[in-house]
């Protein structure tokens, strides 16, 4: 799954014929000047002014300003932009009119097992979330188009009556078809709208998220993909995406700012019991990390250099099941170069390292771990004969085996 | 018994390198558990019609690659399974070319980050077949003793160490690839090793889940318990505890979930697994999965690290109930796997003769070191060219002043115009279209006695006189009686009136430097002699460069060297310049060639 936001979530849906409120997407105040000219929108509406980013309670905030006209938005959108929110620098901020409505639904498509759930309710906004049960759901089969009779039925049964369930099934068809033809993994309406001025349906606000495998097949995908956790990523985080993004293999880091315990396992499956295992032994987590599929040296170290920057750790569990493929000795090479960098740098004063892998070339890869204690590290390795997660116990606990 | 891969599983490996890799892991596992190979064919179109050559024990097997499947099987009529090995733009392609074939049944498939909407369909599709489909994003699938899909296991040590190469009482299912590494050897040091195991891949909808693994192994009589490894996302943990809970089952069910830190992690968080994610409304939750796995009567420990004991205890109650019996291992003892030679010989196991001797450069390092000496430390200490003819044909540091004189030397003989043989050959080869190695090769033959070639006969004849105090008289007669002319003595058309200026310009630096100089003495007191009985009897520059390389002490197998690495400098340059003027191909004219022939006559007939 990956998120994608307001502007170009909009767009996927503009592009599958549902109406969209009029928006726009500036990254500089002074860009509203030249759009309000060859838009006329921009003059005649009230506006709502969003920042453009991945951020959890932008309301909360005062990311979100509504009901200006064009000044007060040109203004609006000029503090947002490069203000600084829980350390991220906002640097798009989305314009859109409020779309004079009246009434509220909601209709979402949401991927399952054996193909997709359509989703429709008579009611939007909050009131959907403290009515679940009264959300009308069809499954549609894989590779077969709803039927419109069919979910017309299933919008009279949401309390659509007349024409409005007519229309209202048409927009979920065509939110089916989005979902469908751009490898949706979830798309959500909320609220869908009936606009005043001439009773079209229109989405108001829309949650999009896709499936980025499939990113090969879909050229005019021009958007990145958001963070789904309600803030953007860091530029640590970037980085390191950055490079997942062109190796053999995965690198993957996310911080959690506060944590005492940082963690740099192996393999997608091996990292989540490491990540539990330090919470269930009263630990805080600084970070998820994870190095799976044999990467190269140089990608493992420089996942390394950004846990070791991570502030405030009191140790870091260089975890690991036993590997299938995934050489050892050369992902640990590249581990004990970062190590070796970060404490050149006066980074790890204080911080124990704990150790536990088996895999191809486990003994040499470990040897060459444990030497570092003649270079004056805190570190403390174990192989395979030790279980899995015990070393968080040790490393938390203070006992050592 | 096992389930699903047995000592009848014959595959098919769709895939390039990767394919072949786990190909050769396959073949470890082979070999270990004593049975035949299990891969029959490759199908990877760039490579069709060729093989692969995979180690087998000792022995060498070569697998032959098809372009489609239907190929393979049409020659290998027993394959039964199909691996996946392609990128997850094809895979989805390659994979519904496997299932289509009527004698495969099972498709396992490791290529990560395939579109959620194709797994689905290919899940459907081999329903539809009745086949099942693993994966994607899986590790593979391994029967202790019977076949191995993939890398699952991994090294050759850990096999041995998982007790792999026989069967044990455990069926595990992991979404984790490392995980089912883990697993094994758990069920190997806490139990009695496994049946089989099956990574079923981490991806948000997989081909196969753990309920239709479990409804297999229930079937196995070998197996009596099974460990499955789950995670927080979807709703296959709890798919299978239903299953479990349905009606009362023979196997017993060990059971870990992770994901309890998305509790205390902001929601929506992504870990390792494109599966492992908790529902927009909170569904599919570590605690959620654990507590309906526990109702079903799984056991279930808080922790990864209780599996071991929970292992150990489900095969105490089993072994108490007489299902099993402990294992002999001294009856499996394990295979070891042959090294490769330079291994054998780093850890002193075998020895090899070896064919032949180097005593000037040793590359086993991360550069050459030319006489012991690295290439880059001569470079960064401002070493030149001579000194690496020094250390590479004399084995010795040169002095500056021999570096000096070599350089000269190299200067002077780079070249001599194109009517000489060497650069005239080259020029017609270059003329006549052929590369510059060949055609560079072609000037080299055409260095001889008559031509650059007299430098090591000329320092071989001199280092003999002088070695043997001889007079110039003596040397000219031994030389007349027992060889011949003077090699070094004598040009085509300098003369003591004509003298050739790059043997006065070597002599006078040569002398210059005040170096103790015999075998050149000697040579100008032979040209003396000779040009007094002939114009044209001077000693040439082949014989003034091998005097003084003499004097300098370099062997005499050298002194040929001498020239051809300075005239190479030349042939080269010839070759560049014909090939730069774009030169069309030339031929002698007829003028230029003396036919003495004979008259056309009659040819004869064939029988007479």
């Amino acid at each position: 799954m990956a998120k994608v936001l307001e502007g170009p979530g909009m767009g996927l849906l503009s592009k599958w014929g549902m109406a969209v409120p009029h928006y726009v997407v500036i990254t500089d105040a002074a860009q509203l000047d030249s759009l309000a000219q060859a838009n006329p929108w921009l003059r005649e509406c009230k506006l709502v002014v969003k920042a453009h980013e991945a951020i959890g309670g932008r309301m909360k905030l005062g990311l979100v300003k509504v009901g200006l006209d064009l000044a007060a938005a040109r203004n609006a959108a000029g503090e947002m932009i490069g203000k600084v929110v829980s350390e991220v620098s906002i640097s798009q901020v989305i314009i859109s009119e409020m779309v004079e409505h009246d009434a509220e639904y909601y209709v979402a498509v949401k991927s399952t097992r054996s193909g997709a759930e359509l989703l429709l309710a008579s009611m939007g906004g909050i009131e959907v979330e403290a009515n679940w049960e009264k959300v009308q759901k069809l499954e549609i089969p894989l590779d077969s188009d709803p039927d419109l009779t069919q979910v017309e039925t299933l919008a009279k049964k949401a309390g659509f009556t007349g024409e409005l369930a007519k229309k209202v099934a048409a927009f979920a068809i065509k939110l089916f078809q989005c979902y469908d033809h751009e490898d949706g993994t979830y798309l959500e309406i909320n609220p869908l709208v009936v606009r005043s001025s001439n009773g079209e349906l229109t989405a108001l606000d829309a949650v999009t998220m896709v499936d980025g495998d499939a990113r090969f097949r879909h050229p005019d995908w021009n958007f990145n993909f958001a963070s789904e956790f309600g803030r953007p990523y860091s530029d640590n985080e970037k980085a390191i995406m950055e490079i997942d993004s062109r190796v053999k293999g995965s690198v993957k880091f996310i911080e959690i700012p506060g944590g005492d315990t940082a963690l740099l396992p192996a393999g997608g499956g091996a990292s989540v019991y490491y990540s539990d295992a330090v919470l269930a032994m009263g630990g805080t987590l600084a970070n998820y990390s994870e190095y799976s599929g044999d990467p190269p040296d140089w990608a493992v170290e420089a996942l390394t250099e950004k846990v070791c920057s991570l502030k405030g750790i009191k140790r870091i569990i260089v975890g690991g099941a036993i590997a299938n493929f995934t050489n050892v000795k050369k992902t640990f090479s590249g581990i004990i170069n970062g190590f070796r960098k970060a404490k050149a740098e006066g980074k790890l004063e204080g911080v124990e390292i704990w150790v536990r892998r088996g895999g191809p070339f486990e003994k040499e890869g470990l040897a060459a771990m444990k030497a570092l204690e003649d270079e004056g590290f805190n570190i403390h390795v174990f192989d395979r004969y030790t279980p899995l997660t015990d070393i968080v116990d040790y490393a938390i606990k203070g006992v050592k085996a | 018994m096992s389930i699903l891969v047995n000592k009848e599983t014959r595959v098919v490996i769709s895939g390039g390198p990767a394919g072949t890799s786990a190909a050769k892991r396959m073949a470890e596992f082979c070999h270990l558990s004593r049975i035949p190979y299990n891969v029959a064919a490759f199908v990877f179109p760039p490579d069709a019609g060729k093989t692969v050559e995979i180690p087998f024990g000792s022995e060498l097997l070569s697998v032959p690659v098809f372009k489609t499947i239907a190929d393979a099987t049409k020659e290998f009529p027993e394959i039964n399974v199909s691996l996946i090995y392609i990128g997850p733009n094809r895979a989805y392609a390659g994979t519904m070319e496997a299932l289509a074939e009527p004698n495969i049944k099972l498709v396992s498939m490791i290529t990560e980050g395939v579109p959620e909407k194709d797994a689905k369909k290919l899940r459907i599709e081999a329903e539809k077949r009745g086949k099942t489909f693993n994966g994607p994003s899986s590790i593979g699938i391994v029967s202790a003793g019977e076949s191995r899909l993939g890398v699952i296991g991994g090294s050759f040590d850990n096999l041995v160490l998982c007790k792999l190469h026989r069967q044990g009482s455990f069926g595990v299912i992991t979404k984790s690839g490392g995980l089912s590494n883990e697993i094994m050897w758990i069920c190997s040091q806490f139990a009695d090793g496994i049946t089989t195991a099956i990574g079923i891949g981490g991806d948000t909808y997989p081909g196969s889940d753990f309920a239709t693994y479990l409804e297999m192994f229930e079937k196995d009589p070998q197996t009596k318990a099974v460990v499955m490894v789950g995670e927080m996302g979807g709703d296959l943990e709890e798919l299978a505890a239903a299953w479990y809970a349905k009606s009362p089952r023979r196997i017993k069910l060990i059971a870990v979930v992770s994901g309890y830190c998305q509790e205390q992690l902001p929601k929506g968080m992504k870990f390792g697994h494109a599966g492992a994610k908790e529902g927009l409304h909170g569904e599919g939750s570590a605690r959620s999965k654990a507590e309906a796995l526990r109702a079903a009567g799984a056991t279930v420990p808080a922790t990864f690290g209780g599996l071991g004991p929970a292992i150990k205890k489900a095969y105490e109650e089993i072994l108490a109930k007489g299902e099993v019996t402990p294992i002999d291992d001294e009856a499996h003892a394990p295979r070891h796997l042959p090294k490769p030679i330079e291994e054998a010989i780093k850890d002193g196991d075998v020895f090899a003769e070896p064919l032949l001797k180097t005593t000037i450069c040793d590359d086993r390092g991360e550069e050459p070191l030319y006489s012991g000496y690295p290439a880059s430390e001569l470079i960064n200490k401002g070493y030149q060219i001579p000194h690496v003819i020094g250390l590479l044909w004399d084995k010795r540091l040169i002095t500056p002043v021999e570096a000096e004189i070599i350089k000269r030397i190299v200067i002077l003989s780079a070249d001599h115009g194109p009517c000489v043989s060497g650069a005239l050959v080259t020029i017609i080869a270059a003329c006549a279209g052929i590369q510059m190695a060949q055609a560079v090769a072609a000037g080299m033959i055409m260095i001889g006695p008559r031509f650059g070639g007299a430098v090591t006969g000329a320092g071989e004849w001199f280092s003999y006189a002088v070695k043997n105090k001889m007079t110039v008289d003596e040397f000219l007669a031994y030389m007349k009686e027992n060889v011949g002319p003077v090699p070094g003595i004598g040009h085509r058309v300098k003369s003591v009136r004509n003298p050739d200026k790059r043997v006065k310009e070597l002599v006078s630096y040569v002398k210059s430097t005040g170096i103790p100089t015999p075998h050149l003495d000697f040579a100008l007191a032979v040209e003396e002699r000779t040009t007094a009985k002939k114009d044209t009897l001077i000693l040439n520059v082949d014989g003034t460069m091998a005097a003084i390389l003499v004097d300098l002490s370099f062997p005499v197998e050298s002194l040929n060297g001498f020239f051809i690495l300075s005239r190479t400098i030349g042939l080269i340059g010839h070759w560049i310049d014909q090939n730069r003027q774009g030169s069309r191909l030339v031929r002698l004219f007829k003028h230029l060639a003396n036919y003495t022939t004979g008259k056309r006559r009659e040819v004869p007939p064939l029988d007479s």
